[in-house]
């Protein structure tokens, strides 16, 4: 099974090319040994949205199309010039019920495109190009966790391969000596783990002990261009030796990310066996129901010097910006923004990713609109009657307009609770909602 | 989206920027000073030997509007003057990084490798990585560049070996025997670039002077600049000195006019009137040394401190937080996890006030909560 299979398409806005991709894609979804369910949902990703784009793409523009086959997705990219869109059926909130007047507010056929993927991104270049990208994940058997080994013998040393086997053991150690909120959701499914690493989208270091037992676990992957995501480190023994094993991977994921574009590491996960001096607290956020709701630390380290940044920000949040910045010690130049008088388009869209197992949903904006607050008060209602605790908000503050949405997020409930630096193509701000009793 | 940068190579796609410090006018308005001690370059306090100093404040402005010369050539003169050896020999650069540049590129064919130290000058790999060729690098033994792994690591792909003597920045250094042994046992198997940049710092009759290396083994190239010891790093003047044949080689590959023409005059300056300079710069480090390690000792901080101008501090705290620490105090130190040396710094060892002032905001950037 190869790593990655893509295929790229140009195609006039043409309905009749829809079904033929529809083909298509099913073949890359056999061919990488998908399921039945998520050859089926791929499918209907991609004709649906092959359909709606070919009402909605500039006049004799071509759309590029660009399928992509991972070990762990399938990924499909649309690529396209349209002087306007409405995209407000790809909130997890929309639904096909009719309004007052019996008209459906949405195109059905986005509708289902965004029901059948797993989830989707949305970037806006410019006046009027788009690129939307929707995902399909494999399915993944959940594993019982696994007993960790017996006594660990020094002298410790981190694996220069990473064989799947031993990934899969890790993950599942992890999962199985760690709560949920300090693993990545990937760990529940430790073959889909061993995959992700198998890809390259995410990377890791596994210590293993003089007998070759597996000691630990560090890994990460990218949130940016400049900023990794890490969890961890995960320790497999007992006593003393838990500080020595957790620097030797410390160490090594630092060696390892020393010489690389990254800036920034950051961790809404880490374990109590952090070693102590390494990372900077950054704040926290409120824990999950299972997890007591006690504070969760966030944690960063640069990886070499800040050479500062420009970021947009709302005077509603402009003494919270300001503190955490000076606290953190780092240079930003602020630029304020006010909240847009006019909005010109009227459905506001936002991406939304749920992980029931970490009590945790996470949010993000892609389009704004008139209907922006109201949306942001339905995403929360609706989440809330999924039974999920926790919902995140990330506002870039390299875009005027997301910077701008302070206000909207204050009056659906939202705090600022922490500025990541270099989370997005500049700093982000994490909301948190607050629960109301 | 699609575009012109689809094309790229991969290697430069994914090659990591060097982000330069920004001026010292932005840094203290940054971080709220009114003044800033860099000790994150190894510069010279004491800037260039009076020679030089008067070479450039007699250059004539109008000859601004002339080109240099384009191979420097009485820079080149001076040089084999001083060392003895032909003009020919010598290839000057706009520092010794562009020589670095040079040297990869007239040596190495697509698909070949250099090796090197995994903790040592970072341009080494940076220029190798750019330019599609791999790098093996072979991790310090002791804080050393380690003799065997690196000739173990000498393939049949491998057409370069940069050893940096000493090293930065560890200051750890390989006497004659132990760089004789090195060189028979590579037996002529790849080009190997001695970069002596702070040669100069070490006053240890057992170190091994590349000028006379080069002599009994021709596959030596030997790097030296004029922006450590000779406090010309403004002016940007770096050289190598190797064989007739392999000097000639590289030269073809050497972008001409590259050094500037102040630059060139004033390193020419420089190596007329450096005894009384080297002495006092050697006094000034040695002294800077013996006023901070007893300080760094106090704050029980563990330190490395070879040969050349520097030291190494391993930090309580991550590096880059103490960097901006340091800076809100109006010093500027090399954080050390971008050269695998995480929560380490590097500081420049200088003047006494200097020194002092480090010392001063270290206390208390360590004492902060």
């Amino acid at each position: 099974m190869p790593d990655e299979t893509r295929l790229v398409v140009e195609i006039p806005p043409d309905m009749a090319f829809a079904h033929c991709l529809a083909g298509v894609a099913k073949t890359l979804a056999e061919r990488l040994g998908m399921g039945p369910r998520e050859n089926l949902r791929f499918q209907l990703t991609v004709e649906e949205f092959c359909m709606y784009l070919a009402g909605v793409v500039r006049d004799g523009q071509p759309m590029r199309i660009e399928l992509t086959g991972k070990r762990h997705l399938l990924n499909a990219a649309f690529v396209f010039a349209a002087s306007e869109v409405a995209l407000g059926a790809l909130n997890i909130t929309a639904c096909a019920k009719p309004s007052h007047d019996g008209e459906n507010p949405h195109d059905l056929g986005l509708l289902l495109a965004g029901k059948a993927a797993d989830r989707f991104f949305l970037e806006h270049h410019g006046h009027d190009l788009f690129r939307i990208v929707a995902e399909v994940d494999k399915a993944y058997p959940t594993l019982p966790p696994v007993c960790p080994p017996g006594i660990s013998r020094p002298p410790y040393r981190l694996l220069a391969e990473h064989d799947p086997a031993r990934l899969t053991q890790a993950a599942a150690l992890a999962s199985g000596a760690y709560p949920a909120w300090q693993c990545s959701g990937s760990f529940r499914t430790p073959e889909k783990f061993a995959d992700l690493v198998a890809c390259g989208q995410v990377e890791c270091l596994v210590a293993v002990d003089a007998g070759g037992q597996t000691a630990g676990l560090v890994a990460w992957r990218p949130c940016s261009d400049r900023a990794i995501f890490f969890s961890g480190p995960f320790v497999f023994a007992a006593g003393a030796e838990r500080a020595d094993i957790a620097r030797l991977l410390l160490d090594g994921m630092l060696m390892a990310l020393a010489r690389t574009p990254y800036a920034i590491m950051l961790s809404f996960r880490p374990t109590d066996d952090l070693t102590p001096g390494y990372f900077e607290p950054l704040g926290s956020l409120q824990g999950s129901a299972g997890a007591g709701e006690g504070q969760q630390p966030v944690v960063f380290r640069h990886l070499r010097e800040d050479a500062g940044l420009a970021v947009w920000y709302s005077p509603r949040i402009e003494t919270f910006l300001r503190q955490s910045y000076d606290r953190l010690d780092m240079f930003r130049d602020l630029l304020p923004v006010e909240e847009p008088a006019v909005r010109t388009r009227a459905e506001s869209l936002l991406g939304a990713t749920l992980d029931r197992q970490r009590d945790l949903a996470e949010l993000q904006p892609f389009l704004d609109g008139r209907d922006m607050a109201l949306n942001l008060a339905t995403h929360v209602d609706t989440i809330r009657g999924k039974g999920i605790g926790r919902i995140l908000y990330y506002m870039d503050l390299s875009r005027p307009w997301e910077a701008a949405l302070a206000e909207d997020l204050m009056h659906a409930g939202f705090v600022p609770k922490l500025v990541l630096p270099y989370a997005g193509k500049a700093d982000k701000v994490v909301w948190q909602h607050e629960r109301t009793s | 989206m699609s575009g012109l940068l689809d094309h790229i190579p991969a290697y430069v796609r994914g090659f990591e920027r060097y982000v330069p410090s920004r001026p010292d006018a932005i840094l203290m308005r940054q971080y709220g000073v009114s003044r800033l001690v860099r000790l994150n370059n190894n510069e010279n306090a004491l800037g260039p030997p009076p020679s030089a100093k008067e070479a450039v404040a007699a250059f004539d402005p109008a000859r601004a509007a002339v080109y240099p010369s384009g191979d420097a050539y009485d820079l080149r003169h001076a040089l084999a003057a001083r060392f003895g050896k032909s003009p020919e020999q010598f290839l000057v650069g706009n520092g010794s990084c562009e020589v670095i540049a040079s040297v990869i590129r007239a040596l190495c064919h697509p698909g070949d490798a250099i090796v090197t130290a995994d903790r040592t000058f970072a341009v080494y790999e940076w220029v190798t990585g750019f330019s599609g060729l791999a790098s093996r690098l072979v991790p310090l033994k002791n804080l050393a560049l380690d003799p065997a792994a690196m000739l173990a690591a000498v393939t049949g792909d491998v057409r370069v070996v940069f050893v940096c003597n000493p090293n930065n920045p560890t200051g750890s250094w390989w006497n004659r025997a132990t760089l004789e042994r090195f060189l028979r046992s590579l037996d002529g198997r790849a080009m190997v670039v001695l970069d002596e940049a702070y040669r100069e710092f070490v006053d240890d009759p057992d170190f091994p002077d590349g000028m006379e290396i080069m002599e009994k083994h021709e596959n030596v190239l030997v790097f030296r600049t004029f922006s450590k010891m000779y406090g010309l790093a403004g002016l940007r003047v770096g050289y190598l000195c190797g064989s007739l044949e392999a000097t000639d080689v590289i030269r073809r590959t050497h972008i001409a006019y590259s050094v500037n023409a102040l630059g060139q005059i004033a390193a020419a300056a420089a190596l007329a009137d450096d005894a009384e300079h080297v002495a006092a710069t050697r006094r000034m480090v040695a002294d800077a040394k013996a006023f901070l390690l007893p300080e760094v000792e106090k704050l029980g901080l563990e330190y490395i401190c070879g040969q050349g101008n520097f030291l190494m501090l391993r930090t309580p705290v991550s590096d880059t937080l103490l960097y901006r620490r340091l800076m809100r105090r109006g010093i500027m130190v090399r954080t050390m996890t971008g050269f695998r040396f995480p929560n380490w710094i590097r500081v420049s060892l200088a003047r006494e006030e200097a020194m002092q002032a480090f010392a001063t905001a270290l206390r208390q950037a360590l004492d902060t909560k």
